[in-house]
C-alpha cells in the first residue's frame, strides 16, 4: 500500500507539470483567430496585439514587389451564402470590414489569388494594417491537397 | 464498366453485415460452420472492395469523365504515375483506399487465426466489420465514388499541383497503413474485453500488426515531413498544422503501447492502461480522419466541409463509449497483485516513458482544438500557433530522450546505486563530455546543450549494450566482432533492433534540435551575375530558362554554387505554372549534406529590372532527421523479422488456448 501511494504521488506530480507546461504556453502564446467582421468589431481594443484573421483576398490594389518580397492586398470578409443560397447583403453597413494587409519577407503563396481565403498572422495597427508574418492560403471549394486524410 | 463499382460495394456492405452476425451469433451459440461462414463473407467483402477500387484505378488511368471523381482529380495531360495516385487525391477515393487496407488486413487476420485463439477471434473479426460497416456505409451512401456528371466534360479539373509530387504517391499510403492497422490490435483487445480472456494473448496475437502499425505511422509522418520540406518551400518540414498532428498523435500514443505492453508481457502490470492505450491509438486515428475532413478546424491543408464530420464524429462517440464502458466492466477482472517497488526500477522507467508520451499526445490534442475550445467557452476563438507545441513538447521531449537511454538497461524491479553506476557510468560521463565540447564550441543556450548532451547519453548506452553482447559472444561462443555483432542482432531482433530504433529516434532529435536553432535565412534580389552569400557559401546567379508543355511551364533558375572560390554543383530551382488549374507551383532546389542543407526558393524575377529573387535557407544537421527516421524505419524490421524462438512460443501458447477452448466447449451449459 506504501509503495503504491509512493507511485501515485509520482504520477500526480509527473501529470501536474504536464498540465503546468501546457497552460503556461497557452497563456503566453494565444493569439485571437478572428474573422474580419469580429476583427472589425474589436479593432480599437486589438491594436498592436498579434493576431489572426481569416478572410478573401479582394479585388484591386494587390501589390507584390519582388525585389523587396512585399505583398500587399485586402481580406474582406467572405459572403456568407444563406440556405436558398443567395447571399446575404449588410445593407445597413456603409463601408464593408476590410483590412489591408501588408506581408514582407516571403516570397509570395503559390495559392495566393484574388478570392481565395486566407488566414493572415500578424500584428494589428491602429490603422488597421496588419503586419502579416504569415499568410496561409487556402484553397476554396473542394477538398483539396490533404496531407493526411 | 464503372458501374460495377457501385454494385460491388454495395454488395460488400452486405456482405459485413452478415459477417457480424454469422461471426457473433456462431461465436455465441458455438456453432463453428457459421463462424466460418462469417470468416468466408469477409473474405468475400474484401474481393468486392478490390473490384470496386480496381474499377475506380482503371477509369482513373482511362480518363474517364463520366465519373465525377475522376472529372474532379485527373486530367487527360496528367502524367500517369499521378492519375493512379489520383486515387487519394479527393476525399471518395481516399475513403475507398482507406476500406478496401481495412479489408485486406481483416481478411489477413481471419487467414492468420483461422485455427489460432478460436474463443476471441470471431469477435475481433466481428469489430473490424462493424469498422467495415460504417466506412461501407460512407462510400455507398454519404461521400460516392462513383458518381456521375450530369455533363461529361472534356478534360477533367487535374490534380492539386502540390499533390503531383512523388512523396505524394507514397506518403498517404504510408500513413492509411499506419492509421488502418491500428485496428486489428483494437480489434482484438476489444474482443479480449466482450469475451472476458483477459490474459495476454491478445497482445502476442497483435504484437507483430502493432509493430506494423507504428511502422506505417513512422514512415507516414517522415514522407509527410518530407514532402512539406521539398514542396512547399518554407525551408522547414513540421509546422504543427491540425493535419501533421492528426497524424502524430496515433504514433505518440502507438509508441506507449508498445513499451507499455512489454511490461505486461513480463510483469502482468498495466493492463489496463494498455487496453486503454490501444482504444485511445484507435480513437485517434478516427479522430484524424474526422479532423481533416470536417473543416471544423482551419488547417493550411484546408479541407472545406465535406459533410462527413458529423458522421466521423459520432462513429468516433459511439466506438469511444461503447468500448470505454467494456473496459469499465471488466475492470475487477484486470486487477492485478503485481505492483511497482521501486522508482529506480525498469518499470518506472517504462512508466513515466508513458506518461510522457500520453503528455505530448495530449498537448498535441489541446493545442489542436484549442480554436473549437476557447469559442465553446469564451464565445471567442482563440489560437496557439507553432510557440505552443515548441514551449509544451521541447521540454517533455528531453526527459523523453533521458528516458529512452534509462529505460532498457536499469535492472527490473528495483536498481541499487552499485549496479546503476556501473551502467551509467561511461554513458553519463559521454554525455557530460559531449555537453561541455559543444559549450566549448560557443553554444550556449540551455536547450541545446542539454538536447546535446542527453543524445550522448543515449548513444552512449546503446554503444555500451553492443559492445556488451559482443564482448559476451565473443568469449562464450569464441566469434569474431562481426560474426557476434550480426548474431547479437539475429539472435536477439526484438531488443537489438529497438536499440537499432532508438538510435534513429536520437539522430532525427539531434537534426530536429539543430536545425530549430541554427537556420540561416537569407533573402536578395540579384541581377544576372550577381552573387549571394550564404555560410559558407556563395550562389551566383546565372539567369533562367523557361520551358512549355502542355501540362505544365516552368521557368527555371541557374545558380552556380560555390565555396572557397571553387564551383561546387550547379542548382536550378523553378517556378511551375499548371495548366488546367492555373496555378503557380515552386520548385525547391536542394544540396544535401550530413552537416548542413542548402536550399534555394525562386520567388520570381522582376520583369522590369530584370532582378531575381531568391530565398535561401542553410539548415545544419537537418540530414540525420531524416537519415533517423530511416534508421527507425530499418530497426523496426528487425524487430519485425520472424524469429524462431517466438514462434515456438507462440505455438505454446496457442496449443495451450486451444486445449482451453477445447475444454470450454466439452462442459455443458457454455459461457
Amino acid at each position: 500500500m506504501n509503495k503504491k501511494y509512493k507511485f501515485v504521488v509520482g504520477v500526480a506530480l509527473m501529470t501536474a507539470a504536464i498540465a503546468y507546461l501546457i497552460v503556461a504556453a497557452v497563456r503566453t502564446t494565444s493569439e485571437y483567430y478572428l474573422t474580419v467582421n469580429e476583427a472589425q468589431q474589436r479593432r480599437t481594443e486589438l491594436a498592436g496585439q498579434m493576431v489572426r484573421v481569416a478572410g478573401r483576398v479582394a479585388p484591386g490594389n494587390i501589390t507584390w514587389d519582388a525585389a523587396s518580397l512585399t505583398l500587399a492586398f485586402s481580406i474582406v470578409q467572405p459572403p456568407q451564402a444563406t440556405q436558398t443560397g443567395v447571399q446575404k447583403v449588410a445593407i445597413n453597413d456603409v463601408a464593408p470590414a476590410s483590412f489591408r494587409v501588408i506581408a514582407r519577407g516571403q516570397p509570395k503563396p503559390d495559392m495566393f489569388a484574388v478570392g481565395r481565403d486566407v488566414i493572415v498572422e500578424g500584428r494589428l495597427g491602429a490603422d488597421g494594417t496588419i503586419e502579416a508574418r504569415q499568410v496561409l492560403t487556402s484553397c476554396p471549394s473542394k477538398y483539396s491537397p490533404e496531407k493526411t486524410s | 464498366m464503372p458501374l460495377i463499382g457501385p454494385f460491388a460495394l454495395a454488395f460488400a456492405l452486405l456482405l459485413a453485415f452478415y459477417s457480424v452476425l454469422a461471426n457473433v451469433i456462431g461465436a455465441r451459440r458455438r456453432l463453428s460452420a457459421l463462424v466460418v461462414s462469417g470468416r468466408h463473407a469477409l473474405w468475400a467483402m474484401s474481393a468486392m472492395i478490390t473490384v470496386a477500387i480496381v474499377v475506380l484505378w482503371s477509369s482513373l488511368l482511362h480518363s474517364d469523365f463520366t465519373l465525377h471523381y475522376v472529372a474532379s482529380y485527373s486530367s487527360l495531360t496528367l502524367p500517369p504515375i499521378y492519375k493512379f495516385t489520383a486515387l487519394w487525391g479527393g476525399q471518395q477515393g481516399s475513403l475507398l483506399l482507406w476500406t478496401w487496407l481495412l479489408s485486406v488486413f481483416s481478411s489477413i487476420v481471419a487467414w492468420q487465426n483461422r485455427r489460432r485463439n478460436p474463443e476471441i477471434t470471431p469477435y475481433a473479426l466481428a469489430v473490424l466489420a462493424v469498422l467495415a460497416i460504417f466506412f461501407l456505409g460512407m462510400l455507398n451512401f454519404v461521400t460516392r465514388p462513383f458518381d456521375l456528371v450530369a455533363r461529361v466534360p472534356g478534360d477533367g479539373q487535374d490534380l492539386n499541383p502540390l499533390l503531383q509530387n512523388y512523396w505524394m504517391a507514397i506518403h498517404p499510403p504510408s500513413l492509411y497503413t499506419g492509421y488502418v492497422s491500428a485496428s486489428v490490435p483494437f480489434a482484438f483487445g476489444a474482443a479480449a474485453l466482450i469475451t472476458g480472456k483477459l490474459d495476454d494473448s491478445w497482445i502476442r496475437t497483435t504484437r507483430r500488426w502493432a509493430i506494423f502499425s507504428w511502422f506505417f505511422l513512422t514512415l507516414g509522418n517522415l514522407f509527410g515531413a518530407r514532402w512539406a520540406y521539398e514542396v512547399l518551400g518554407w525551408g522547414g518540414y513540421w509546422a504543427w498544422d491540425p493535419v501533421e498532428n492528426a497524424a502524430f498523435m496515433p504514433w505518440l500514443v502507438m509508441t506507449a503501447y508498445l513499451h507499455s505492453v512489454m511490461i505486461q508481457e513480463r510483469k502482468d502490470m498495466l493492463k489496463v492502461w494498455n487496453l486503454a492505450l490501444i482504444g485511445l491509438a484507435f480513437e485517434l486515428t478516427l479522430f484524424g480522419t474526422f479532423l481533416t475532413r470536417s473543416g471544423v478546424i482551419s488547417s493550411v491543408h484546408s479541407f472545406t466541409q465535406s459533410g462527413l464530420g458529423p458522421y466521423f464524429l459520432t462513429f468516433l462517440a459511439i466506438v469511444a463509449s461503447a468500448y470505454t464502458a467494456l473496459l469499465v466492466g471488466r475492470l475487477k477482472m484486470l486487477r492485478t497483485p503485481a505492483e511497482f517497488e521501486s522508482y529506480l526500477s525498469r518499470e518506472a522507467a517504462f512508466l513515466f516513458n508513458n506518461l510522457v508520451l500520453v503528455g505530448i499526445a495530449f498537448a498535441v490534442f489541446w493545442g489542436t482544438i484549442f480554436p473549437v475550445i476557447s469559442e465553446a467557452v469564451r464565445g471567442v476563438k482563440i489560437t496557439v500557433g507553432p510557440p505552443f507545441f515548441d514551449k509544451v513538447n521541447g521540454p517533455l521531449a528531453l526527459l523523453l530522450i533521458f528516458l529512452m537511454g534509462v529505460g532498457p538497461l536499469i535492472a527490473w524491479r528495483r536498481s541499487t546505486a552499485r549496479n546503476l553506476l556501473r551502467t551509467f557510468a561511461a554513458p553519463l560521463l559521454i554525455g557530460l563530455g559531449t555537453g561541455l565540447c559543444v559549450a566549448l564550441a560557443g553554444l550556449h543556450q540551455w536547450y541545446v546543450l542539454t538536447a546535446f548532451s542527453l543524445a550522448a547519453f543515449v548513444l552512449g548506452t546503446i554503444l555500451a549494450e553492443f559492445r556488451h553482447g559482443v564482448t559476451a559472444r565473443r568469449h562464450l561462443v569464441g566469434e569474431s566482432s562481426a560474426r557476434a555483432m550480426v548474431n547479437l542482432v539475429a539472435k536477439n531482433n526484438r531488443r537489438y533492433g529497438g536499440y537499432v530504433i532508438h538510435l534513429g529516434v536520437v539522430l532525427a532529435f539531434v537534426g530536429i534540435v539543430a536545425s530549430s536553432f541554427f537556420r540561416l535565412e537569407v533573402k536578395r534580389s540579384v541581377r544576372q551575375g550577381d552573387s549571394i552569400d550564404v555560410g559558407p557559401y556563395e550562389l551566383v546567379y546565372l539567369g533562367t530558362r523557361s520551358s512549355m508543355d502542355p501540362h505544365v511551364e516552368s521557368l527555371q533558375a541557374r545558380i552556380e554554387v560555390m565555396r572557397d572560390g571553387r564551383p561546387l554543383a550547379v542548382m536550378l530551382p523553378a517556378k511551375l505554372f499548371y495548366a488546367r488549374q492555373q496555378q503557380p507551383a515552386t520548385v525547391v532546389a536542394l544540396r544535401s549534406t550530413p552537416l548542413h542543407d542548402l536550399y534555394v526558393v525562386f520567388a520570381g524575377v522582376d520583369e522590369a529590372t530584370g532582378q531575381a529573387t531568391f530565398q535561401v535557407f542553410l539548415t545544419p544537421l537537418v540530414f540525420w532527421l531524416w537519415a533517423g527516421g530511416l534508421i527507425m524505419a530499418l530497426g523496426t524490421v528487425i524487430v519485425m523479422w520472424p524469429n524462431v524462438r517466438e514462434r515456438a512460443a507462440i505455438a505454446a501458447v496457442v496449443r495451450a488456448g486451444d486445449e482451453a477452448a477445447l475444454e470450454a466447449q466439452m462442459a455443458p451449459g457454455g459461457e
